[in-house]
């Protein structure tokens, strides 16, 4: 990971020294400019080939900001920074066998022969009761986010996306998957599912701003960003593979998308409809000028996306 | 702008596959004119950028500097290919070139330019494929959609080529011909033999912003024919070629300045539309390209007043297709309070200007007709007169006193005061909240209730507003009435302690008002706003605010103030004080606990899913 690539190229004079070098290159204002330099170009050059330069990041591992700093301190200035889909800092998610067992019981619940009239989310929510580290986080967030503040503050959205955050990173993944994509048949269901996140603190807002505005203001924070690259490489929807996910990976997918629970880009089912499941973060493409037509591609990532 | 040339689109896509020879055409790039006279020239920048940042000399692919057709100058061997795939994860690699854009020979070879285009190429790790594997949908387009953008105002020309070069080049003995669906009547024409789409006349986004074609592709190889068929979408752009107007030609609105003279209020809003878009994001610039200025010398008047400008997108729809407008609000805003004794009528002018329109219409001048009127601090013309019972406690809310409109009072800060009267009967005083509009008039000494003496005492109560020093005063009775009833030993201070109707009754407490505490009989099942509780005057307590005589003494109303903890089914109130909801009956020991529970021994215990609350 970066922290050990960090750590390595810190123990040898030239990477470290090209290392600050490259970090003053991009830190200026005017990124091109600075590129041009022969010093900054030289000091790429030699880092292209140090462990820095290849290094990713696991999702909730130790000093998780830390390692996703050093990496946007390289990469932030080489991808443009502009580009519509940026590469996950993160290391690929491969299905190991126990995902697989893990992915069976959330769609054990698509099977018809089980009984009509089952609630798979309230079992969910049952199931997470029974365990003691899910219960503790998901009161934990549950009264961090329907906490009334003031009459003008229903409630502190950043403590409540803090909460969000600790629960999806905590707590196993068979525990908040099948809370998060509970299978539904009605809307008693289908709204429990939706209430999951509580999205009158975590989602909703006064206004919706526009995404690319929005996707504007998750760029600026390392861990938003990381997450959202993520969410991209592992749900953009593919031609080459059966379920359109990049990889056959679903497991990937759906893991970047509770990864994205508790920023700014925190995406939720828009309503309560037991057939049609549209997702989508709290954006719109109003007011997009020349941009709509990008804008409605990144909100279709969301909204129409296959693979997800 | 004086580089007027762009790309119609923002990238291409186009496969690259092992040992193909070198002069293999890979795609075509077209540039649109932004003024007659233009030629465009075509330049690759020197480094590919392989996934991940890293970046390569470019030593296979070239431009052809006048035509924009991309090929390939030296074949891209297995070699050539592991060295662009290192680093590259996902299972397909790409690369990527930008081209650039110039109107003259381009002189040095930077890679930087304002107008560029990018370029993926999936290099596949296999020979090129034979012609007959291909299926018509890969011999006819790319993976990628056919969508485009033209910008509106701007000169015909050649935007795009259906055939692909590449495949064109493989597989010269199939014939590939195209359509376009859709078209009649729309302003773009298909060449058959260039295959190229141009745009044949001056586009204009007011009109419409969007074509939506259909591009045919018919594959003929002996006798077998397929066909396949894929969305061809224009978008035009915008660029600020529309003046502002004004909706009904309203331009003129009256601004009253009366009750509501806080900082921030809202006087008034004019509206002014524009038929071209205005971007949200970012926000910051559009502000600045749509202007709205107070024109004034009066420096009273930049000071006390400010123009707020918010925008939002609307439709038009011109002949039946609808297209995207800006709908700009102007409001005039109080800068700062206003005294109540200020008083004026005079127009106040306001400029908007869309700066990047570059027409004589440019601006609009909004009148706003601003009146402000004085409004007196005085109380109704009548005197208070309230009675109090001689067993009311400390505590107990005799009235509210207020002055003639002030509840509609908004930034005018008025303070309720007494003036102590000679007599040696004191039991009352007044209590304002810090953003309340009113005085409360509570019993601050219920000994003096006791003393035969007193029977009715006369006060002065004075209203200030606190900027202009105005002030008011009248005159309020107090009369004592009732017998003095022996007090109940063994009972709490406080009313919100009983657990029963009987015991509860049976009491008085701080804050009663009678004697007595009272008894408020809920009704509604489960956790409800209307729960059971033993309350000091149910008027006031609990209503769902900790008012400031509340606040005084927990033992009051802790129902509406409690900070403590509640134990049992509940709902907090705002600012997590006091209990806006309960299960059954809710009682408080001041300073300790509350407790929310059902008394009803009859019925069943909470099974599992009653356990279960969220």
């Amino acid at each position: 990971d970066c922290v050990r690539a960090n750590e390595l190229c810190a123990a040898e004079p030239s990477c470290s020294s090209r290392y600050r070098t490259l970090r003053q290159c991009l830190a200026g204002r005017d990124r091109n400019t600075m590129l041009a330099n022969k010093e900054c170009q030289a000091a790429l050059e030699v880092l292209q080939e140090s462990p820095l330069y290849d290094c990713r990041c696991k999702r909730g591992m130790k000093k998780e900001l830390q390692c996703l700093q050093i990496y946007w301190s390289i990469h932030l200035g080489l991808t443009e920074g502009e580009e519509f889909y940026e590469a996950s800092p993160y290391e690929p998610v491969t299905s190991r066998l126990s995902d697989i067992f893990r992915l069976a019981s959330i769609f054990s619940g698509m099977d018809p022969a089980t009984n009509s009239k089952s609630n798979h989310c309230l079992d969910a929510a049952k199931a997470c009761n029974l365990n003691d580290n899910c219960k503790r986080l998901r009161s934990g967030y549950i009264s961090t986010c329907s906490k009334e503040v003031s009459a003008t503050e229903h409630c502190s959205r950043r403590k409540c996306h803090k909460a969000l955050r600790q629960f999806f990173d905590r707590v196993p993944s068979e525990y908040t998957y099948r809370l998060l994509f509970c299978s539904c048949k009605d809307q008693a269901c289908a709204e429990r599912r939706r209430q999951t996140i509580v999205p009158s603190c975590s989602y909703e807002d006064k206004e919706k701003p526009n995404c690319l505005d929005l996707r504007n203001t998750c760029r600026t924070d390392h861990l938003c960003r990381s997450r959202l690259a993520d969410f991209h490489t592992n749900c953009q929807a593919s031609f080459q593979s059966l379920t359109s996910c990049p990889g056959d990976n679903y497991q990937a997918c759906l893991g970047s998308y509770a990864g994205l629970i508790g920023f700014d880009m925190t995406p939720n089912y828009v309503d309560a409809s037991t057939t049609s499941i549209t997702i989508s973060p709290w954006c719109s493409c109003k007011g997009s000028g020349n941009m709509e037509e990008e804008c409605e591609k990144f909100l279709r990532d969301f909204t129409e996306n296959p693979c997800l | 702008a004086a580089f007027g040339l762009y790309f119609p689109r923002k990238e291409y896509l186009e496969n690259v596959y092992i040992d193909q020879p070198a002069g293999t055409p890979l795609l075509r790039i077209h540039a649109l004119r932004d003024s007659h006279g233009e030629v465009a020239h075509f330049h690759l920048c020197q480094n590919l950028i392989v996934s991940r940042a890293r970046s390569h000399e470019n030593n296979w692919f070239q431009i052809r500097e006048k035509t924009g057709l991309l090929y390939l100058s030296k074949s891209l061997d297995r070699e050539d290919f592991n060295v662009l795939s290192v680093g590259n994860w996902m299972p397909l690699s790409k690369v990527m070139l930008y081209v650039f854009l110039s109107s003259h020979p381009f002189q040095e070879k930077e890679c930087d330019s304002a107008s560029r285009t990018t370029v993926f190429l999936s290099l596949i790790n296999a020979t090129a494929p034979a012609c007959s594997s291909l299926t018509a949908r890969q011999l006819c387009f790319t993976e990628m959609d056919l969508s485009f953008h033209i910008k509106e105002n701007k000169p015909a020309g050649t935007f795009h080529q259906l055939q692909l070069p590449s495949v064109h080049h493989l597989c010269q003995n199939l014939s590939i011909s195209y359509k376009l669906l859709a078209a009649e009547g729309m302003p773009f024409r298909y060449n058959e033999n260039t295959t190229g789409v141009s745009v044949t006349q001056r586009l204009d986004r007011e009109e419409r912003e969007r074509y939506e074609l259909i591009a045919k592709c018919t594959v003929r190889e002996g006798f077998r024919e397929m066909q396949v068929e894929v969305p061809f979408l224009v978008n035009v752009l915008d660029e600020d070629d529309s003046p502002p107007f004004l909706p009904n030609g309203t331009d003129t609105a009256d601004a009253v300045v009366e009750f509501s003279r806080k900082e921030g209020t809202v006087l008034a809003t004019l509206t002014v539309y524009d038929a071209d878009t205005t971007p949200i994001y970012p926000l910051e610039s559009s502000r600045k390209k749509y202007t709205g200025t107070i024109i004034t010398d009066d420096p009273w008047i930049t000071e006390t007043f400010r123009v707020e400008h918010i925008f939002d997108e609307i439709h038009f729809s011109p002949n039946g297709s609808q297209v995207r407008g800006t709908q700009h609000e102007y409001k005039l805003v109080l800068n700062k309070s206003i005294s109540v004794t200020e008083h004026r009528y005079f127009q106040l002018d306001v400029l908007v200007n869309d700066t990047e329109f570059n027409g004589p219409e440019r601006s609009v001048m909004l009148h706003f007709n601003v009146s402000i009127l004085p409004v007196s601090i005085q109380f109704p013309n009548m005197t208070y007169q309230f009675a109090v019972n001689r067993n009311a406690e400390r505590f107990a809310q005799i009235g509210r006193i207020c002055i003639e409109n002030c509840m509609k009072f908004r930034g005018v800060n008025i303070t309720y005061k007494l003036l102590s009267p000679s007599v040696s009967c004191y039991p009352v005083s007044i209590l304002q909240g810090r953003e309340d509009k009113w005085g409360s008039l509570y019993v601050n000494d219920s000994s003096v209730l006791r003393r035969p003496e007193c029977k009715e005492i006369q006060y002065t109560i004075q209203a200030t507003d606190k900027q202009s020093r105005k002030h008011s005063k009248t005159l309020l009775t107090i009369v004592l009435e009732g017998t003095l009833l022996k007090k109940e030993e063994d009972c709490p201070d406080s009313c919100a302690v009983s657990k029963h109707h009987a015991e509860c009754e049976e009491c008085g407490g701080l804050g009663v008002l009678t004697g007595s505490c009272q008894w408020r009989q809920g009704s509604g099942k489960g956790i409800t706003t209307n729960y059971s509780t033993c309350t000091p005057s149910i008027k006031t307590c609990p209503d769902g605010t900790c008012d400031v005589i509340e606040s005084r003494d927990p033992a009051v109303c802790p129902q509406d103030c409690t900070s403590g903890n509640i134990i049992g089914g509940h709902g907090k109130g705002i600012g997590n004080l006091g209990i806006k909801s309960g299960h059954g009956i809710c009682y408080c020991f001041p300073r300790q606990n509350c407790y929310c529970e059902k008394d009803d021994i009859k019925e069943q215990l909470c099974d599992d899913v009653c356990k279960t609350v969220i």
